[in-house]
């Protein structure tokens, strides 16, 4: 579908939806990045009643021919319960279930300006007290959406942790390491082993939102403006968050600060228990750092075979292929030093 | 037998050309997707220099550790297939829980460390170099 179909598509449907007179949509260009997920941003002019709304938004669209097995209308409920709470989130706006007015589901929220290439974040001077307090508005944003009652949300249809939220996702990326992975993995094989010898007890279930780094900020000069991507939101132990927050591959080289390039594990760690009223267990904080390393692996390994098997000829995803071997060094000085 | 430059040469100059010439001339996401192009052409090259010790002592390190007698092949292919079958066997035996503790576990971290160096090697050499400079300064 090209761009002035869409356009005219979501005038429509926004007309109808929303209840409005007129709906004028200007500047729809497709927006960078979204592997998974079309983005698109527009200016929109909304009509109801001789009242105008100018403001510019973001289409999150699924892709027509990929294998999604996440939900549109599940995120725009988890956005919407954030945005309730509290949580620095756009705010959404329309949702469409199905295919039938963009010929995939999609929904529309309000667009936040910022920057999000975390690279700029860890660089550029603009952005210098940014940095300073990003560790602890992470850390303090991450305790509130730990604190969003799923009950009172009605998010229960979140796939839930069972007995244990650990070792359901351990054995889940067992699974998918055998289903995806072309070669034999050594180094993920030990770190399975390490994980399934120091699962932790899971004192909480929380909503997790399931992919809390720094290249899902919106940030400005001041710092955080918005959490993106909720799309991997799930039930779980909330220590999941932290740990992949702590994954080296969100550090692009600034290893001496472990979370995302920004801080040390103590002053994040620090911050979220203030904020939570609950103490970080450093040993179930490091049983998670080490799972998200893995499925950082797993992950990549993921991405290859997007492009090997041809659901999406890309030379940046065929590259990632070549990172694996990143993570497995990094899970091998982890296991070894602990 | 082809004439020079050799296939390592060819890429090398590609490479050279993207990152010189086409990097400074694009601006915004294309940019990024432009140096992914000069790193999977040097990615290559590499591969061409260093698989083939590489593979060769990672199968005869895989069979010591594994037991077995060192195999006789010459064709790089026969070697991948030997190293993914060798790998697949301590795969299985890590997760049978042999390589807990003890001399099979201290033996297996040697040799799965330097088969992941030898794959950063060809990869992300400037990886390892800072990950082993990072480590260096800790011990």
């Amino acid at each position: 579908m090209e761009p002035p179909e869409i356009a005219r598509r979501l005038e429509e449907f926004i007309r109808a939806d929303g209840g409005y007179d007129r709906v004028a949509i200007e500047d729809l260009r497709r927006m960078a990045g979204g592997a998974s997920r079309e983005i698109w941003s527009f200016d929109a002019e909304l009509t109801r009643g001789g009242k105008t709304e100018k403001g510019g938004f973001v289409l999150r669209r699924d892709p027509g021919a990929h294998k999604i097995d996440t939900s549109r209308s599940a995120e725009f409920r988890v956005l919407r319960a954030a945005h309730a709470e509290g949580v620095p989130v756009p705010e959404v706006r329309w949702l469409g279930k199905d295919a039938s007015a963009l010929g995939a589901p999609f929904f529309v929220m309000e667009r936040v300006e910022g920057e999000t290439i975390a690279r700029r974040l860890l660089r550029d001077d603009e952005y210098a007290g940014a940095r300073s307090e990003m560790p602890a508005q992470l850390a303090q944003i991450l305790a509130r959406i730990h604190r969003i009652d799923p009950k009172k949300h009605q998010l229960d249809f979140l796939a839930a942790p069972g007995d244990n939220a650990a070792l359901t996702e351990v054995r889940r990326y067992e699974d998918n390491l055998k289903k995806l992975a072309l070669e034999p993995h050594p180094a993920f094989e030990l770190a399975f082993r390490w994980l399934l010898g120091r699962l932790p007890k899971t004192p909480r279930t929380t909503l997790v939102h399931g992919d809390y780094r720094i290249g899902n900020v919106i940030f400005g000069p001041e710092g955080v403006r918005s959490i993106l991507d909720w799309e991997l939101a799930h039930l779980g132990d909330p220590m999941e968050d932290v740990g992949w927050m702590c994954v080296r591959a969100w550090r692009f080289g600034n290893d001496q600060k472990p979370v995302g390039g920004l801080g040390t594990r103590e002053e994040f760690f620090a911050a979220y228990a203030k904020a939570s009223g609950v103490a970080v267990d450093p040993e179930a904080a490091r049983f998670w750092e080490v799972f998200g390393n893995l499925r950082w692996g797993i992950i990549t390994i993921s991405q290859a075979r997007t492009h090997i098997d041809g659901f999406v000829k890309s030379v940046e995803l065929a590259s990632i292929g070549r990172r694996t071997a990143e993570t497995e060094l990094e899970l091998l000085n982890l296991i070894e030093s602990a | 037998m082809q004439d020079r430059p050799t296939a390592i040469e060819l890429l090398e100059a590609a490479a050279e050309f993207v990152d010189r010439e086409i990097v400074p001339a694009i601006k915004g996401a294309r940019q990024f997707q432009v140096r992914v192009v000069a790193n999977v052409m040097r990615i290559a090259a590499r591969e061409m220099q260093l698989e083939d010790p590489a593979v060769r002592a990672e199968v005869k390190a895989l069979a010591e550790l594994l037991g077995h007698d060192k195999p006789h092949l010459h064709s790089l292919d026969d070697l991948h297939a030997a190293a993914t079958k060798l790998n697949g066997e301590l795969c299985e035996r890590i997760r049978a829980g042999e390589a807990e503790a003890g001399d099979f576990r201290a033996r297996t971290l040697r040799f799965v460390r330097q088969q992941v160096e030898d794959k950063l090697r060809i990869a992300n050499p400037r990886y390892l170099e800072a990950d082993l400079a990072a480590r260096g300064r800790r011990n």
